[in-house]
């Protein structure tokens, strides 16, 4: 396959964690994710005083769709990348970093979290998290996808979608 | 290529519904959006103009259970079908694990069906993929039109050597719309496990 299986677990999964954890107290926004570029989210971390986060899934989707579309447009225009995207509103804001070739990261402010601070502190966390993910590409853990697998999930969809 | 999220225990496919437009595609994800269990499903987004045709994608997350103390979760997609919008089409197909092709049983359709067929297999190709090597199900849909063609016409324009699985389905009434995905998912699974 061309896209490779980006795996976090482990320390490196541990290190992401801490990464965001850290981006979220300098930054003081409320949600940081670390998502790969076909939207799933790889991890996640919340502000403790921030209220419930949106449905993660759909943000992830969505942000990898516009992060896509985003770099499609930089190709037609001739450039390599536009490497950072901000969206704000009256009340929150959203900031998309690269990190790396295979992943993006995603920080969700609202008004009391300057900008400033979030694009300076989220490009270090990005670039950061750029070479956590070179790390995890480059040792793939084995996956757990055998037969025995493969039987339990065929039961399930069974289960789910009827015989 | 399947994601898989060892912290949180989790595995994902991603499926794309593809086909030229007006097929019934975001008709399969609402038919599933709406049969499937609270709890099992997520949100779904739609990102459709004003009259409802696809702009971007429909997007719906459904939670198949835990295998194995993995979390399983397919990723539904659709495409946009309308011809001009084949950058956003290219987009949606990063990163897939199976497809369902919705094919249209107009006759005034089969030329539409064949060239979305076409435009899948060069936009695979763009990621370096061939038909072959993803998952794909046929389904042909709208058969309760009074014209609508032989299955095997269809079939003939879009998978000449006969090489997917074929299913037959209304999809506003829900035929044939979990059989489709339950194969195309199926063949994912069996996919990954061979490790291929």
């Amino acid at each position: 396959m061309v896209e490779p299986s980006l795996v976090l677990y482990g320390a490196p999964y541990e290190r992401a964690m801490a990464v965001l954890e850290e981006t979220l107290r300098e930054t003081g926004a409320r949600y940081a994710l670390f998502i790969d570029r076909k939207g799933f989210v790889l991890a996640h971390k919340e502000a403790l005083w921030a209220p419930k986060p949106p449905p993660l899934d759909s943000l992830a989707t969505l942000v990898a769709g516009n992060a896509a579309a985003t770099q499609a447009l930089a190709k037609l225009l001739g450039e390599a990348r536009f490497q950072e995207v901000v969206h704000q509103g009256e009340r929150m804001g959203l900031y998309v970093d690269e990190a790396g070739e295979h992943a993006l990261l995603v920080l969700i402010f609202d008004e009391s979290a300057p900008l400033g601070k979030v694009k300076l502190y989220g490009k270090r966390a990005a670039s950061a998290l750029a070479e956590i993910t070179e790390e995890a590409l480059a040792n793939p853990p084995k996956l757990p996808l055998d037969t025995e697998y493969q039987e339990g999930a065929k039961a399930l969809l069974d289960e789910l979608l009827g015989n | 290529m399947s994601t898989i999220n060892f912290a949180n225990r989790e595995i994902n496919f991603k499926i794309v519904y593809y086909g030229p437009g007006l097929s019934g595609k975001t008709t399969n994800l609402k038919w599933i959006y709406g049969k499937i269990p609270e709890g099992r499903k997520g949100e779904m987004v739609s990102l459709a103009t004003e009259d409802e045709r696809t702009l971007f994608f429909d997007f719906l997350p459904l939670d198949l259970g835990e295998v194995k103390g993995f979390k399983t979760r397919f990723h539904l997609y659709t495409v946009p079908g309308q011809v001009f919008y084949n950058a956003s089409r290219k987009l949606i197909l990063r990163g897939v694990d199976g497809i369902v092709f919705v094919a249209d049983s107009a006759p005034n359709r089969l030329r539409a069906n064949a060239e979305s067929m076409r435009n899948m297999r060069e936009n695979l190709a763009e990621y370096g993929l061939k038909v072959e090597d993803v998952p794909v199900v046929l389904q042909v849909n709208k058969r309760d039109l009074p014209d609508a063609l032989p299955v095997e016409m269809v079939r003939a324009v879009v998978d000449p050597e006969g090489r997917f699985p074929v299913f037959e389905a209304v999809a506003t009434e829900g035929k044939g719309v979990f059989e489709t995905l339950k194969e195309v998912s199926r063949l994912v699974l069996a996919r990954v496990a061979s490790g291929t």
